[in-house]
């Protein structure tokens, strides 16, 4: 390109001048000139000089190409002929010589070399790193040790060198001469906090960064036996809390950013895959394919993404080949996953179960009803023994498995990387499984001598098969409570060796058999996604570039499930009818995006940077249902066997989204930063008298470390300070909720159906976003030459415009009205320390996190609280005003009532007056009276008995290395906060004699000479309801810390060994342990809905449990 | 040079046509939009259809509150279940429900529900461009039939509501205080009233279903009988013989599905047995069956009834009230035979008439209902059965209380429902003893419809009888809670459900309850 001819021309003038000039001493060459060149073909400026110097000159203008070659303006005063000379030839490969007065030109002849080895600050080397002539397209890449080899014609030459990541390195003067090749070791040392991240639409500097921005960099974590690449994550990053809460295979971890928490609401942060924000599940992505992923913490950082942004953006980065030599990477990785023994239940075995039921009926017969009679079959508990270990019988090691090939090539020009992933999760509950098939092709080119064009297109297919592992399988009904409720005196198998109907015994509750619930149960998805995106950037004029960016995102999901008669039955003489569904949903989006950047440096110090864009993106999802019933028989789980449909759905629902940007960026020597960004949302989702939201936000960042009163500090490397303000929104409240709908509401006249149809639910015209304003102060210190860097981030954070499903009276005829009114508070602080503490032989870093986050609750519609239902026995936290999100609610336990005198002076439950003993008695729970009115009821005794926000969370990842081995320990954990045992108390103790409880429930009062441990009430007939209600029994601490991963590698180092260049081998333990003292399971990181505080967050209620894997996998490098 | 700027007017004029308004103005595809819809006779039609809708949720759980609550039911003890869902059920029964009671405040909600609709209904007719007069009327008085019902019933058991009067459409309108005692009934009183103008009689037997003139007059004449208006009810329900009503020639004929919307039917709810898409089967007269996994024998149909059932048992009350001879006895109630185990899960081995009925000793039995059950069933727990609302016999015995109550004699009307029984004409004139023979008939006549709580609110003995029963439940029931049956005055009236109140909290409470 003419433009940068003359920079280039002027870059290289010296050097060559002088190389030049040594080979000729002649007259004609020392002649003085004065000459002006305006732009124009090097012939024309050859024959100029010709005349001018008055010289004659001799050579071959075809030959050496002169008419193809271009100067740019340029003025010499009284300057020799040959720097002359010099300045219009280099770069071109032609030289001159003065032979007899004569100037004789032509092509050089004599090449040089220039070698050398590219190695970071740790002098590792730096594969693929770029080494070029500056501004030329002549250059080379680092081989697989660093290496690089480039050969040029004599001359001298300014070389760039460059690395992701790091600052581009330039080196001046290089004299390359033809007698002996020319060594340059590059080294990029002590530049990390140069190297630059991904930002919402863009990139940027590290330490230009105003706003609360983390990146991790996933591809040191692939030894990690996971499905899901949160699981990657946990204990990571400070202030983004990554749990797992249900080992349900692939499934079960969810993301929570700085406490985020919202009513009708997604709690979750937004994920953008290489710029496309993602609407649903990314479960698909295989995390082999993931880069980087970079988490939005503060407004600054999240406000281009506007309406979605409000809880935080998680911008994932996917893989795309290097500079480097082509290459095939082989991943294998083998597993097995365990249930750790200590998160399960004890509950009784079969002689313990009869003996219990031996005395519940004795017990009642002493003191209820003197005709009651022990049922035979509890007559001699001894006969039973062990009994069905249900446990044993239900759960199991499970394989895990997962093979990644990754073909990856980069040239010049182009780069291609192609991501092949298997991965197969078998449940540690039989039956359950989850195959995920995915292949990522990510594809650029580069068009132009400086890239000026790049071209980009990204394809990601996957597919994944899911069996029984969206069964229910946590909390009330979920067939992990069924496993533990089944009586062990009942064998799972009739004698002619079919699955019994039903697992009970006399005076249970009637229970399915939950082994042919769970072989006999099929629930089956099929998702097929397509994720694809196409990008033309273009470099218009000096700093001012576009880009366009167009993704697709299809989804499609069918489900086949059939519930066969014996896993629904609990009784062969009445079955219930079996039941088939068959559903498909078919999901498109797309986003178009167009954004102009601009650069400026003006006034040498100040430098600008704009971002203007458009964005559009529009959802349609249609799905449909057909159910059927009247199964002949359990043999064809279709619904081409069903004799009765019985029922059936189609809908569609859509969402769009318009959208402009803009963001300046400007600092004064990049030491003091400023920004200001916008976004503008219209959504099809807001009322239609709040169609569109403004989100803005300013940020400032001080280097103070650049000033000049900070000399003095030579080991301060950096220390910046930044604060930023900002409005986000949160609008994943439901596509059409502001609409009022008709919905149909059926009856029969004359013997037949009649469609009758009226408004179902109520509209709002007014809905918004919710808005979310955050306040953020950063500090970032970075010392030792950056062997320790220290992060600390204060937030403070208000959403209000919260909405809610609004309850009304339902008098009104609706239950509730969609409404921006709760108001939540946050604020919390985060630190980060990353350290080196060691190099050489030992090499040990480690990276340590903390986040202490709190929330208040300030506003909630009339009554000023949630309660989680009005059923008292599962009514576990309730969100008020002036409290913490799922705060517990319940009684206060005083333990039993330990005789006539106690329970004449205490209050008693639901008694009627003081004479009256209600359901209580000598041996029941005694709850305290909080409004001393002396009766114990559900609605004035109980109140807030713990609150399960951490008082801090935590996590350590410590490094290791030596020789050729690498050992990496991840651990996270919380301190504080409470868990609410839930299962244990309300299931797992219930002693009606309906299942089977604990088998330290036998331990319970059976009299006042025999009052057990204290803990565990008589069986008495209608005293043992307020058991299952919550109360402080049930609080326990949640501290606890894990080991999420330990994993030790070793790598071969092998030298030219055919074409494998890299081995490594490692083992691998996630879930390696749990230090807990909670009492209800070992998963304290346990939620009923994932971390939504809404929802409840530290109840335990019969979860899947986490289980334990052991793994061992290959990485192999081919080139 | 040039194509640059062509590149860059290109990503601009991408970027802009996609800046359309209509971009982000969408509107749902698969369901039709309240701005568009009540236009038409058709769409009046079906908007007044929704409006039935409710009665069927309200069916689920009015048994509680209007049956067993009475000395007529209770239900079977159930003490390997504490959950709510069955101590909720008992506690209605037995008198010590408090204001946070689901079932009691079910029927709260899905009255109402029904009042929303036909409040919609009403509210669009006068904007339906295209539609008839004719069908305007057809709409509105089935609309306003429903609503001044649901308020009669709910006036009834919660005393002093909210008047819902319009179409809510914003959070503001949602939230009202109660309205007096005599404004609803006056409510009731003028839509009845417009019911009776704009509804026709039926004009054939079957009817379709639909509430008709004869359904609204019904109505207004219960509503005048309650509140003591005796001569309006008597000029009222003299109307009814001329729209064709008149009695089943058995007592029996009355519930049999092949009779439904007969013209002993004034007003039912109307199901469809079947599993398919689009049936609307009953399933909740299965509830009134004990817990049994051998149904089979009362249905005719095999099902697995060992959950949600065992309530409204007829109690030991009323298996003794009927008179010798009273055809209504065996058609009303079965005793179902054979012995429970320790799940209180029945084995039935035969079902026998109540008719001096004696339990053999080595086995045990219990009552059930069986006018509602009329086998053999398809499927299990999934009938056709239409529930009666009101019937023509209801209609005489209505109209004997009139006359009786202004020293007519009552025995013309009286009689038509005893004799059809089988009984003796009654030759009674003391008004006083005739009094207590119309209320002894409503029971007998009337059991398990929905009708004796009301009638004991409403009699002078109510209280009395209440406990007088109660003393004998507390020693002929087990496992009662300790405060089971404890009869005051102001039970008669149902709290307001304390969910509303809390939402509410200007709304006061009935007396008597404590929250």
């Amino acid at each position: 390109m003419r433009i940068s001819i003359l920079s280039f021309t002027i870059l290289l003038t010296a050097g060559l001048l002088s190389v030049s000039a040594s080979g000729v001493n002649g007259q004609a060459l020392n002649k003085q000139v004065d000459i002006s060149f305006s732009r124009q073909t090097l012939d024309k400026a050859i024959k100029q000089l010709e005349k001018t110097a008055n010289t004659p000159f001799a050579y071959d203008a075809v030959y050496l190409g002169l008419n193809q070659k271009t100067i740019g303006p340029a003025t010499f005063s009284q300057q020799p002929l040959a720097a002359v000379l010099g300045r219009l030839l280099s770069g071109t490969g032609i030289t001159f010589k003065e032979a007899s007065g004569n100037i004789l030109l032509n092509k050089s002849q004599q090449q040089g070399r220039l070698y050398g080895k590219v190695t970071d600050e740790n002098g590792d080397p730096l594969p693929g790193a770029s080494v070029r002539v500056a501004g030329s397209t002549a250059g080379a890449l680092a081989d697989a040790n660093g290496n690089y080899t480039l050969n040029l014609a004599e001359g001298t030459y300014a070389i760039q060198a460059s690395y992701v990541g790091y600052q581009i390195q330039e080196f001046k003067d290089i004299l390359i001469s033809a007698d002996k090749p020319h060594q340059l070791n590059i080294t990029f040392a002590g530049t990390s906090l140069l190297k630059e991240v991904t930002v919402s639409y863009g990139k940027q500097r590290t330490r230009e960064v105003t706003g609360a921005v983390t990146e991790i960099k996933t591809l040191p974590m692939q030894d990690m036996p996971v499905m899901q690449f949160g699981q990657q994550l946990q204990g990571k990053a400070a202030g983004v809390s990554v749990t797992q809460s249900s080992g349900q295979p692939g499934r079960g971890v969810s993301f929570r950013i700085r406490g985020a928490a919202s009513l009708a609401t997604d709690y979750q942060p937004l994920f953008v895959i290489d710029g496309l924000p993602i609407t649903g599940s990314i479960n698909n992505i295989n995390p082999e394919e993931i880069e980087t992923v970079t988490v939005l913490k503060d407004a600054s950082a999240t406000a281009l993404y506007g309406s979605r942004a409000a809880n935080g953006v998680v911008l994932l980065t996917t893989r795309h080949a290097k500079p480097g030599d082509p290459k095939i990477e082989f991943d294998m990785n083998l597993g097995v996953q365990k249930i750790p023994r200590g998160s399960v239940p004890k509950v009784m075995n079969g002689e313990e179960w009869a003996q219990f039921m031996n005395e519940k009926f004795t017990d009642a017969k002493t003191y209820e009803n003197p005709a009651t009679t022990v049922p035979d079959i509890y007559q001699n508990p001894s006969q039973y023994g062990e009994g069905t270990n249900w446990f044993n019988l239900l759960t199991r090691s499970a394989p895990i498995q997962r093979y990644n090939l990754n073909i990856l090539s980069a040239r010049e020009k182009s780069s291609s990387a192609v991501i092949f992933g298997y991965e197969s999760q078998d449940g540690v509950v039989i039956n359950t499984n989850s195959k995920l098939f995915s292949l990522r092709i990510n594809n650029d080119v580069s068009v132009g001598n400086h890239n000026q064009l790049k071209l980009g297109f990204n394809l990601a297919p996957s597919y994944r098969m899911d069996h029984n592992n969206r069964l229910t399988s946590d909390g009330v009904g979920g067939f992990y409570e069924r496993i533990f409720e089944a009586s062990p005196i009942n064998s799972p198998y009739n004698a002619d060796g079919t699955l019994a109907t039903g697992a009970y015994s006399t005076g249970m509750t009637t229970y399915v058999n939950p082994l042919a619930l769970l072989t006999k149960s099929q629930d089956d998805y099929i998702t097929t996604r397509i994720l694809g995106n196409g990008y033309l950037s273009c470099d218009f004029l000096p700093g001012l570039s576009g880009k366009l960016n167009v993704g697709v995102d299809k989804g499609a999901e069918t489900r086949n499930q059939f519930s066969p008669s014996i896993a629904l039955s609990t009784s062969s003489a009445a079955p219930v009818a079996s039941t088939g569904l068959s559903s498909s949903v078919d999901n498109f989006s797309y986003t178009a995006e167009g954004y102009l950047n601009y650069e400026k440096t003006f006034l040498k110090d100040h430098h600008l940077t704009a971002l203007a864009g458009y964005s559009a993106q529009r959802f349609e999802s249609k799905s449909n249902s057909v159910n059927g019933t009247g199964f002949p028989s359990d043999d064809i789980p279709y619904l081409s066997a069903a004799t009765v449909i019985s029922a059936g759905t189609s809908g569609t629902t859509q969402y769009s989204l318009l959208s402009a940007i803009g963001r300046i960026n400007y600092d004064y020597k990049g030491r003091y930063l400023l920004q200001g960004a916008l976004r503008s949302d219209g959504s099809s989702r807001f009322g239609a008298d709040r169609k569109y939201g403004y989100f803005p936000s300013v940020s400032a960042g001080w280097v103070v470390s650049d000033e000049s009163f900070m000399k003095d500090f030579s080991k301060i490397d950096l220390l910046k300070i930044r604060a930023s303000y900002g409005i986000t929104g949160n609008n994943s409240f439901g596509n059409f909720t502001a609409i009022p709908t008709l919905s149909n509401y059926n009856y029969i006249l004359n013997g037949v159906l009649v469609q009758g149809q009226t408004i179902g639910s109520l509209g709002n015209t007014e809905l918004a976003w919710e808005r979310n304003r955050q306040f953020d102060l950063g500090v970032e210190l970075a010392i030792l030459k950056n062997r320790i860097t220290f992060n600390y981030d204060y937030y403070h954070k208000v959403s209000d415009g919260l909405i809610q499903a609004r309850p009304i009276p339902r008098a009104s005829g609706f239950v509730n009205i969609q409404y921006n009114i709760g108001q939540f508070e946050f604020w919390g602080h985060e630190f980060t320390l990353n350290t080196v503490n060691t190099t050489g032989r030992v090499g040990w870093t480690t990276n340590l996190n903390v986040a202490v986050e709190r929330n208040l609750i300030l506003n909630l519609v009339d009554p000023g609280y949630l309660r989680r239902n009005n059923t008292v026995t599962s009514d576990y936290y309730r969100n008020q005003v002036g409290h913490h999100l799922g705060e517990f609610y319940g009684f206060v336990n005083l333990r039993l009532y330990k005789d006539a005198a106690d329970l004449a002076s205490s209050a008693k439950y639901k008694s009627t007056g003081l004479s009256d003993n209600g359901s209580s008695d000598i041996g029941t729970l005694k709850m305290k009276d909080l409004n001393g009115d002396g009766i114990i009821d559900d609605v004035n005794d109980r109140t807030f008995i713990g609150d399960p926000t951490p008082t801090f969370t935590y996590g350590i990842t410590n490094n290791f290395t030596y020789r050729n081995f690498d050992l990496s320990v991840t651990m996270s954990g919380q301190v504080g906060g409470k868990l609410l045992a839930a299962a244990k108390w309300a299931y797992l103790t219930n002693l009606d004699g309906s299942r089977v409880p604990l088998e330290a429930a036998a331990d319970r009062w059976r009299s006042e000479a025999n009052p057990g441990s204290g803990v565990y009430p008589r069986t008495k007939t209608g005293t043992t309801a307020i058991g299952r209600s919550v109360n402080t029994q049930w609080v326990e601490s949640g501290t606890y810390l894990t080991a999420k991963n330990i994993s030790l590698g070793y790598n071969f180092k092998l030298k030219n060994a055919l074409l494998l260049k890299n081995l490594r081998v490692y083992g691998s333990v996630q879930q390696a342990f749990i230090l807990t003292g909670y009492t209800g399971g070992s998963n304290p990181e346990i939620a009923l809905s994932g971390q939504d505080a809404i929802n409840g967050i530290g109840v335990d209620e019969n979860a899947y449990p986490v289980p334990r894997t052991f793994s061992f996998g290959i990485n192999a490098t081919f080139k | 040079m040039k194509n640059k700027y062509i590149l860059l007017v290109l990503v601009l004029l991408t970027t802009a046509t996609a800046c359309k308004k209509s971009y982000i103005d969408l509107a749902p595809e698969d369901s039709l939009s309240p701005s568009t819809f009540y236009q038409t006779d058709d769409q009046l039609q079906q908007a007044a259809i929704a409006a039935y809708v409710p009665l069927r949720d309200l069916l689920i759980n009015d048994y509680h509150t209007s049956e067993m609550r009475s000395d007529n039911t209770h239900y079977l003890p159930n003490p390997v279940n504490r959950g709510t869902a069955t101590v909720y059920r008992e506690n209605v029964s037995d008198w010590n429900n408090d204001a946070n009671n689901d079932y009691v405040n079910a029927v709260y909600y899905h009255c109402y529900t029904s009042i929303s609709r036909a409040n919609i209904v009403i509210g669009r007719i006068p904007n339906a461009a295209k539609a008839t007069d004719a069908g305007k009327a057809r709409a509105d008085g089935q609309a306003k039939f429903l609503r001044a019902w649901n308020y009669f019933k709910l006036v009834r058991l919660f005393g002093a509501v909210p008047l819902y009067l319009t179409e809510v459409s914003k959070a503001e309108d949602a939230f009202k205080d109660r309205s007096k005692v005599e404004e609803v009934y006056a409510q009731i009183i003028a839509d009845a009233k417009d019911a009776i103008t704009e509804l026709k009689a039926p004009a054939k037997f079957p009817q379709t279903g639909e509430a008709t003139k004869g359904s609204a007059t019904m109505l207004l004449a219960d509503v005048y009988v309650t509140l003591k208006r005796y001569a309006d009810a008597e000029t009222l329900l003299a109307t009814l013989p001329a729209m064709g009503y008149g009695l089943n020639a058995n007592y029996a004929d009355a519930f049999l599905p092949t009779n439904k919307n007969s013209k002993e039917s004034l007003f039912e709810v109307q199901y469809l047995e079947g599993t398919a898409a689009g049936s609307q089967p009953n399933t909740f007269v299965f509830q009134f069956l004990p817990k049994t996994t051998t149904t089979v024998l009362i249905t005719g149909a095999v099902a697995s009834n060992t959950t949600g059932s065992g309530w409204n048992i007829p109690s030991f009350d009323i298996l003794k009230t009927y008179e010798p001879n009273d055809k209504r006895l065996e058609a009303s109630i079965g005793i179902a035979e054979g012995t429970f185990d320790a799940s209180f899960i029945m084995k039935i081995t035969a079902v026998k008439s109540p008719v001096n009925y004696v339990t053999p000793a080595n086995l045990q039995s219990t009552p059930y209902i069986k006018k509602f059950v009329h086998g053999p069933y398809a499927s299990a727990t999934n009938s056709g059965e239409n529930w009666p609302i009101y019937r023509y016999s209801e209609a005489l015995l209505l109209l004997a209380e009139a006359q009786n109550e202004q020293g007519k004699s009552p025995l013309t009307a009286l009689n038509a429902v005893r004799q059809r029984a089988g009984l003796p004409a009654s030759t009674e004139t003391n008004q006083g003893t005739l009094r207590s023979i119309i209320l002894h008939e409503r029971r007998v006549e009337l059991a398990f419809e929905n009708k004796r709580f009301n009638d004991l609110q409403r009699s002078t003995d109510g209280l009395t009888i209440m406990q007088a029963y109660a003393a004998k439940a507390k020693t002929t029931y087990t496992n009662l809670e300790n405060n089971a049956f404890d009869i005051q005055a102001y039970k008669f009236l149902f709290p307001i459900p304390l969910p509303e109140r809390n939402l509410n909290p200007g709304m006061s409470q009935n007396p008597g309850y404590s929250f």
